[in-house]
């Protein structure tokens, strides 16, 4: 069933002119003799439109600040002379304005006709005919002739700039209203566009007078949704035309879940526009979102369910029925065999919550034991260990919106603008407003070059030594009389709270005492430390870099416990902000895909949970934790663990320590792979079941900030189910009856047994949009903002937080510390984005090296480089970059084959195995060749790709049983 | 399971030992042997115990103090 909620049916499908104005200052004016109070400081436009009334404009649009330049929006004002621009005039008190009248009419006629004078009149054939605000507009003043021909000096042959894969600018249709200028400026932060020139030869033009692509361009698209024109053009919409129907969806991209619109031609994606109305992005996106949902319909999907025996046999094409047949009579054979904890399942943190939620079902309930498990595993786990031992909830505190009253942002282990761009974008525009910005990260990262940015501090730390800087600003805080005493004796546990304060207070913690450790100099600290605490309201925003160490979970509460030290939490602007890499790690770790954990994370061995799961699940549920990833893995080696059902993960590629992984999958006799292409994981399977992508399903997402999304299905599955939907069949196979006709009926159950989740239901969401959990009883809306009053532990709990430096160190042998990251314009594995042009921005992963430790290995720029750890060595290309200290290389794990993850270890974080991604002690040095594991790889690579190609071509698979269940 | 199993459950207890803290070792044992409790699967809890009744001779002082609570919370769930 396709569940459209239509855009054009709601507020934010009008475009009302200029941003709206929050005072709660109300003015009283007429317009046209219509009487309307708006907020002061709103434009005359502005509450025309309000009114119901539109006035004629160009060159506003009410995500931007008006600029006044195209003076269509001319009105009259009682009482003033001449014909103020409505769109930069505002209101007054007893104000009567004008809109329309003969002379106003007239006025409007001659500057249209100035403006069409000078712009092809080729509209028939125009891409953007029918979605034109000029052609709107010279319909809405009723221009008839054009006195002025083209004769004159014009720009009709001006270029085309085809750089961008995803948009054209055609300089020949421009007006020059600047709106995509603003759009770069305000809305993305990234100021690469300017108007060249004045007067009549007045240009956009991007960078320094460059192509698009080389210009500093990110490619968001701002510009292009701001133009009013067909300059910049998104070129599916050249090509395929205007689409005639939308659904407001959530892109499947990153953490921050923006909303978008899906424009459509039929079953066809024509664009993707970000959706106003989206509580996370307020009409804002990145260019993953926006542009690169070409893999959706790329050739490689896996169109139909296949099985083998082993995995050195081709694949056979068989039918849905077939496939889930051939893996639950596998399953339950080997469960026979090796006994009931021999299975195990892992969840995804890209599908959706009701997916998730039917995994880790299946698992308990059909399966028997607790093994499930998710990749939030290796990258968030250290946030629901640390944050609730702390805080007493997983999850951060904060709305987005937020920051917006932040006077100091300080950011650790983080890259917002590449890694949650439209947050990173809203970040710059506080910055811009002049909040202070502390960025705690080995690597310079982008924010700190802000445009017109306030004060930056960057603690250039080196890799794993992040608790012994947090002790260090702590000690700081406390030392200095910096606490809010009132906040920690009022919502704190004082116990804890004197044990941590003597510890932290110890010489030892002082950033004199651990410059040594951190390199970061004593006073930078103190400084970066007052400038948190000082202020009204200072928020922190962390991400990988901080939980992806054998700390991590330490360094979590490390965390916690300076905004807490520091009373700042509890309100708008300050609290504690995980950034989630994948669109749905929150909704994952919510949805109980951990071993211990059952929804809401509550443990499996309470009772009382587990008699309100079973009463309803109608099976007895395990008291024990299952095993977590690397535990399954260790067991697969060791012959005890065989069979994994793996529902959109990529574990062979995303999981540390590639060689071992491809052991333990190689061990299994039974791998059942769920995915939307033939993933590096998929390589090792015996079933390999479609997937389907995110146009393709109904259900929700969970953000970074709690916030539950809609996911509407736009399109039918390639292969005809929505994971879900398979999911469940996998259960009746095994004998564990699931009849769900629908994901909403799914969100009903969880709502049952999760007290955080109490009020949430599809009918909600439809009302409100989104909802931000806890949504129960207490909380009917949901909680934009958490531990107001108090904890859900009722006081905060301060952790002593000892730092104990990682047995990851460097030797001789490995003298160089390898971190991992990932940029703007791929995403995770890289199996969505590399199939799209985004790769255009970045075709292969490179090694960052600093030009001293070039030099001192003779290495150049674009050379073969190879690195070796004590697990592994790959081979990648250098780029020379002072981005990083000296000592610290850098590296992403987009593309499979450059190997980064053979060389990272198996070090994880002492309470949740989170793996030490940010910290691998390496040796770099100049090779000729790729490495063997590489060699080994593009041989499997090459082979299981033939396997697929011929897939139902070969007969000498055997035949399996008869069906029936 | 195999040596490299065991190896790796060693080195988790004794990392988790490393980190967790508390006024006394006898605490700090406490401590981890709840997390031990609650995070692990049954059959790494087994493992580690039967690893002690051999002498778990790479067990740190905390760790094994942990494994032998863990033992009784064990005995009486
Ligand atoms: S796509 Fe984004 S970054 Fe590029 S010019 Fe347009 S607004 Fe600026
Ligand atoms: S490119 Fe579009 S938005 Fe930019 S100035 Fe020209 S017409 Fe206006
Ligand atoms: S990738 Fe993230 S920031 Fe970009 S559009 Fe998607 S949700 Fe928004
Ligand atoms: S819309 Fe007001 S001056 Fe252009």
């Amino acid at each position: 069933m396709l569940n459209y909620y239509d855009p054009r049916k709601d507020a934010f499908s009008r475009d009302l002119g200029t941003p709206a104005r929050l005072s709660e200052q109300q003015v009283a004016l007429t317009i046209d003799g219509l009487e309307i109070s708006v907020p002061e400081g709103t434009s005359v436009m502005r509450a025309a439109a309000l009114a119901g009334i539109t006035i004629p404009k160009l060159c506003a649009t009410d995500n931007l600040e008006a600029f006044g330049s195209c003076r269509l929006c001319a009105v009259q004002i009682e009482g003033r002379r001449g014909y103020p621009a409505s769109c930069t005039t505002p209101v007054a008190e007893g104000m009567a304005v004008t809109t329309q009248n003969g002379k106003l009419a007239k006025l409007r006629r001659n500057i249209m006709e100035l403006y069409i004078s000078d712009h092809p009149l080729d509209c028939l054939t125009c891409p953007a005919n029918g979605d034109c605000e000029l052609q709107d507009m010279a319909g809405a003043v009723g221009l008839r002739e054009v006195r002025y021909g083209f004769e004159g000096a014009n720009h009709l042959d001006a270029p085309t700039d085809d750089s961008n894969p995803y948009f054209s600018f055609d300089a020949s249709k421009c007006i020059v209203c600047s709106r995509c200028v603003r759009a770069c400026e305000e809305v993305q932060g990234t100021f690469a566009l300017t108007i060249d020139g004045r007067g009549f030869d007045s240009k956009v033009a991007a960078g320094q007078d460059e192509d698009f692509m080389d210009s500093e361009c990110v490619s968001c698209g701002a510009c292009v949704q701001a133009c009013p024109t067909s300059t910049l053009m998104e070129k599916s919409v050249i090509d395929q035309g205007v689409p005639e129907h939308s659904v407001v969806t959530t892109c499947a991209y990153c953490g921050v879940g923006c909303s978008f619109k899906a424009e459509m031609k039929g079953d066809q994606l024509v664009r993707m526009v970000p959706y106003k109305g989206g509580d996370a992005n307020h009409g804002h996106s990145c260019v993953k979102g926006r542009f690169a949902f070409g893999y959706a319909t790329h050739k490689d999907r896996i169109k139909t369910p296949m099985i083998r025996d082993s995995i050195d046999e081709p694949w056979r094409e068989v039918s849905w029925e077939e496939a889930i047949q051939f893996s639950a009579r596998r399953l339950k054979e080997i469960q026979a065999r090796y006994g009931r904890e021999s299975i195990g399942g892992i969840t995804s943190s890209r599908c959706t919550n009701e997916e998730t939620y039917l995994v880790q079902k299946l698992i308990r309930a059909a399966f028997g034991n607790n093994n499930t498990d998710t990749c939030a595993r290796v990258c968030h786990s250290p946030t629901g260990f640390g944050l609730k031992t702390t805080l007493g909830e997983s999850a951060g505190t904060q709305t987005f919106d937020s920051v917006m009253k932040a006077d100091t942002i300080l950011v650790i282990g983080a890259n917002p603008t590449d890694a949650h761009p439209v947050f990173g974008s809203q970040m710059r525009r506080r910055l811009r407003q002049g909040a202070t910005l502390i960025v705690a990260d080995p690597r310079r990262i982008d924010l700190l070059k802000t445009p017109h940015g306030g004060r930056m501090l960057h603690l250039p730390l080196r890799p794993g030594t992040n608790v012994a800087l947090i002790n260090s600003l702590a000690h700081v805080v406390v030392s200095e009389g910096l606490e809010d005493q009132a906040f920690i004796d009022a919502r704190c546990e004082s116990g804890a709270y004197q044990a941590w304060r003597a510890f932290i207070l110890e010489e030892r913690n002082s950033p004199e005492a651990l410059e040594a450790v951190t390199g970061v100099p004593a006073d930078k600290v103190r400084e970066a430390a007052r400038a948190y605490a000082e202020v009204h309201n200072g928020a922190i925003y962390y991400g990988l870099g901080v939980t992806e160490h054998s700390q991590g979970s330490t360094m979590v509460m490390g965390i916690a416990n300076l905004a807490m030290a520091t009373g700042n939490i509890g309100r708008e602007g300050v609290g504690v902000n995980p950034l989630r890499g994948q669109n749905n790690v929150q909704g994952s770790c919510d949805m109980g895909s951990f071993p211990h954990e059952l929804p809401g994370y509550q443990h499996v061995a309470d009772p009382a949970v587990r008699d309100r799961f079973e009463a309803v699940w109608k099976v007895k549920i395990d008291d024990e934790p299952g095993l977590r990833i690397p535990n399954m893995f260790d067991s697969a080696i060791a012959g005890t663990f065989k069979a994994l059902y793996v529902q959109g993960e990529d574990i062979a590629q995303s999981d540390p320590n590639t060689q071992h992984v491809q052991a333990a999958l190689t061990s299994l006799d039974c791998l059942i792979v769920q995915d939307i292409f033939l993933n590096e994981t998929a390589k090792y399977a015996h079933v390999l079941l479609p997937g389907s992508t995110f146009l393709e399903k109904n259900g929700t997402f969970t953000n970074a900030e709690r916030r539950i999304n809609r996911v509407r299905k736009v399109m039918p599955p390639v292969a005809g189910k929505e994971d879900w939907e398979v999911t469940q069949d996998l259960a009746n196979a095994l004998g564990y009856p699931m009849n769900y006709s629908h994901p909403s009926e799914i969100m009903d159950e969880i709502a049952l047994l999760t007290p955080t989740f109490t009020g949430v239901s599809y009918a909600k969401l439809e009302e409100h949009g989104s909802i931000q959990w806890p949504c129960n009883e207490s909380h009917p809306d949901g909680t934009p903002t958490m531990h107001e009053v108090d904890f859900p532990i009722g006081k905060g709990h301060f952790a002593v937080t000892e730092y104990v430096p990682t047995e990851e160190r460097t030797t001789r042998r490995f003298p160089l510390l390898l971190t991992t990251g990932r940029i703007l314009s791929q995403y995770n594995v890289g199996a969505q984005t590399r199939r799209t042009a985004n790769s255009q921005w970045h075709d292969e992963d490179v090694l960052e090296i600093h030009p001293s430790d070039a030099e001192l290995r003779g290495i150049r720029d674009g050379d073969w480089l190879g690195v070796s750890s004590r697990v592994g060595h790959t081979v990648l290309r250098c780029r020379i970059s002072d981005r990083m200290q000296p000592g610290v290389v850098y590296t992403t794990f987009h593309h499979p084959g450059s190997g980064a993850n053979v060389i990272t270890t198996d070090s994880s974080d002492w309470a949740t195995n989170c793996p030490e991604y940010k910290v691998t002690a390496v040796q770099v040095e100049k090779v000729s060749q790729p490495s063997q594991w590489q060699q080994h790889f593009q041989d499997f690579d090459r082979r299981q790709k033939d396997y697929l190609e011929n897939a139902g071509a070969d007969a000498t698979v055997n035949e399996p049983a008869p069906m029936g269940k | 399971m195999s040596g490299q199993g065991l190896e790796q459950l060693v080195k988790m207890v004794n990392q988790i030992s490393a980190n967790m803290h508390g006024a006394t070792d006898e605490q700090a044992a406490e401590k981890v042997a709840t997390h031990l409790q609650k995070f692990w699967a049954r059959s790494m809890k087994a493992q580690i115990l039967a690893y002690a009744d051999d002498g778990g001779e790479d067990l740190t002082p905390i760790s094994r103090q942990a494994v032998e609570k863990l033992r009784e919370v064990r005995a009486a769930g």
